[in-house]
């Protein structure tokens, strides 16, 4: 990393040195940083995503909170709105309550925070420079009304380290969505980092929709524990941003853990979309599954790159992936990549990966009803993503996310020859 | 109403059509018969639209508009509808989404208020009990393991709810039993007005016992070989197709005349 860049960072922190607590540990991971700087292609994680544009451009830390936010639509439940990386408090409510900068010292908290985050070079610079982010915590055996976490950025070449914490205690149920967005022309980075601690029994419902504004850069990095029993349901709608590359990382550490990963991904015009997901089943009788589906159109790319690992402790442990993709234009890419491996003997693991097109008979059916091309298709891809949007149905969630969907789903002509 | 002038058309270079002339007036019912491979699909595909057929000589005007310049959708709103010969089958669409989004952008076409799902739905609950269809029909996905009877009788349910000025049946009759076919009969008679048009294309004459045309043309080599009223099907059903086809097969086909 050349000087000036390294010294845009090092004004980052100093920036906000004076708001936020522990600079020392901040201080050591920004040297970190510093030291291996942004992950390569040379490196197998990364391989299909250069981070070029990131390191070229003027980033510094958020200058202006934002407190009046564009509508999210209705959300069924809590909402906790973040602007430019900070916590806002909508109609005179303070949401401190949820914010992670307010109870980053509480007991219980310290005792997780940076527990699972590792030591990747995007954490440590999310490590040095984050302000706030979710703290969500659901004590043992109560269940949580749904809560909405938007994060919003208007402010260019702003970079925001967001930090979110979600502990569920033993037996404890929540319903958890996320949403990133921001301005359409500003090119932005968001790099969260979210770490998910699920206790005995406990159930989280995890809707993250990322819809960032088409100039942005978002790196994302989940990581989630689980203990026995827990059941940790995710889907991840990945519709927006220029570049974004986002990865989930579960580790099954109780018997009986369960979880679903599932994604449906849009990568059109010139958009990036790379999914990493990594599970590591630990212990025995796990069970994880992955349903995807992927849709590259104009000149977009999608990656989906997932592993799954089975210990050798972890017998009858039960693995399925299926990754179904559309190419809609011949400069589309889509790169797919399951992978599994097996440690134990008594397992149950699959995965099928897939790459079509649409039907042009069906699209000419439609279309000889009266439906236009744009719409006829839309509906096509909306009935192709019906399988990833499994368990949402049920959730409560699906009616705030239909017309995200139906937005991102109506593909102008263009995409399929651009 | 539709007025087919000296059609030529071919997939690729392979001439299918060599000049068809015909004329449907509103209010007539035409039938469309003629062997296998005579053309008689291409025609009706021509006619909705569909990409892949090339038109290299002749004229199609529709309402005193050239049809072949509209895309897909816009002969749909226009007032045409194509029953296709095989449905095709759409996972994760539901028949009422098809129905409601498809009538709905026809009415805006036509300048009518979108109907509101508790409309939409009292207007095809007519439709589906002239069918004798249950209601259930509506919420599967659309001819996703539909028997081949239930896929046409979902054209002709698609047919009623449209209201097409000119309805064209691509061998709706095929493969139909009998129960079946006097339904699909019953909704294409229940559409019969003045001011609209059905064109047949079948290959029996067995549909035109309860759908009687007005006029009836068989297509050999891509050509009308004969035109007469109904008694011209029921001479085919007797003499079958070879004495008519015989003259066309024996002038050079289509695809031999090729330079």
């Amino acid at each position: 990393m050349n000087l000036e860049t390294a010294t845009r960072y090092r004004q980052a922190l100093d920036y906000i040195s004076s708001a936020v607590g522990h600079v020392d540990a901040r201080q050591r991971a920004l040297e970190r940083f510093l030291a291996s700087g942004l992950p390569t292609p040379r490196l197998e994680d990364w391989k299909y995503t250069a981070l070029d544009a990131l390191e070229r451009s003027p980033w510094h830390a958020p200058e202006h909170a934002r407190d009046a936010l564009p509508d999210s639509g209705d959300t069924p439940g809590t909402r906790v709105a973040f602007g430019n990386g900070r916590l806002v408090h909508t109609g005179g409510q303070p949401q401190r309550e949820h914010s992670l900068a307010a109870h980053v010292d509480d007991a219980r908290a310290r005792q997780v925070f940076d527990s699972l985050a590792g030591d990747a070079a995007l954490t440590q610079i999310n490590r040095a420079l984050w302000q706030d982010g979710l703290w969500l915590h659901v004590p043992a055996g109560q269940v949580a009304p749904p809560v909405f976490a938007v994060h919003y950025a208007s402010e260019a070449d702003a970079m925001l380290h967001t930090r979110n914490l979600v502990v569920l205690e033993a037996g404890a149920q929540a319903v958890l969505v996320e949403h990133y967005r921001g301005v359409p022309d500003r090119a932005y980075w968001q790099n969260p980092v979210t770490e998910i601690v699920l206790g005995e029994g406990a159930h989280l419902d995890h809707l993250t929709l990322t819809e960032e504004g088409a100039a942005a850069s978002h790196t994302g990095l989940a990581v989630v524990r689980q203990a026995r029993h827990s059941r940790y349901s995710a889907l991840s709608v990945n519709i927006g941003g220029r570049l974004v590359r986002h990865e989930t990382r579960v580790n099954l550490d109780g018997p009986h853990a369960e979880c679903r990963l599932d994604g449906l991904f849009i990568a059109d015009t010139r958009r990036h979309i790379d999914q990493h997901l990594h599970v590591e089943h630990a212990a025995p009788r796990t069970t994880s599954r992955q349903t995807w589906r992927g849709i590259a159109a104009g000149r977009g790319r999608g990656i989906f790159d997932a592993r799954v690992v089975v210990h050798a402790g972890a017998q009858q442990a039960d693995a399925q992936q299926s990754s179904r993709n559309l190419l809609l234009s011949p400069h589309a890419e889509i790169d797919v990549k399951p992978q599994l491996e097996i440690h134990a003997d008594d397992v149950k693991c699959g995965h099928g990966a897939t790459v079509g097109q649409l039907d042009e008979a069906q699209v000419f059916y439609l279309r000889s009803r009266g439906i236009d091309a744009v719409t006829a298709r839309a509906l096509l891809l909306r009935a192709f993503a019906e399988e990833a949007l499994g368990w949402l149905k049920n959730s409560g969630l699906a009616g705030w996310l239909e017309p995200h969907l139906a937005a991102a789903l109506r593909l102008q002509e263009g995409e399929r020859t651009a | 109403m539709l007025e087919i002038r000296n059609l030529h058309v071919a997939i690729g270079d392979t001439p299918i059509l060599a000049g068809i002339d015909l004329e449907v007036k509103a209010g007539e019912v035409h039938a469309i018969m003629g062997p296998n491979g005579s053309g008689k699909s291409t025609l009706a595909q021509v006619l909705a639209g569909r990409e892949g057929y090339t038109v290299t000589a002749g004229s199609v005007r529709y309402l005193g508009q050239d049809l072949l310049a509209l895309e897909p959708e816009a002969r749909a709103r226009a007032g045409v509808f194509l029953a296709f010969q095989y449905p095709l089958e759409i996972p994760g669409v539901a028949n009422v989404q098809l129905l409601r989004t498809a009538l709905n952008s026809v009415r805006r076409a036509r300048g009518e208020p979108e109907l509101d799902a508790m409309d939409f739905l009292d207007a095809v609950k007519a439709k589906l009990a002239l069918l004798g269809m249950d209601e259930g029909f509506l919420y599967r996905a659309v001819n996703e393991g539909f028997s081949g009877g239930e896929k046409k009788r979902n054209e002709i349910l698609q047919m009623a709810v449209l209201e097409p000025r000119l309805a064209i049946l691509d061998e709706t009759d095929s493969g139909l039993d009998i129960d079946a076919l006097k339904t699909v009969a019953h909704g294409v008679n229940a559409l019969k007005h003045p001011q609209r048009a059905v064109i047949l294309v079948t290959h029996y004459q067995r549909l035109l016992n309860y759908i009687v045309p007005d006029r009836v043309h068989v297509l050999a080599a891509g050509r009308i070989v004969r035109s007469g009223d109904a008694s011209l099907a029921l001479e085919l059903e007797d003499k079958g197709y070879a004495w008519l086809t015989h003259d066309a097969e024996s002038q050079p086909t289509p695809a031999e005349s090729r330079p």
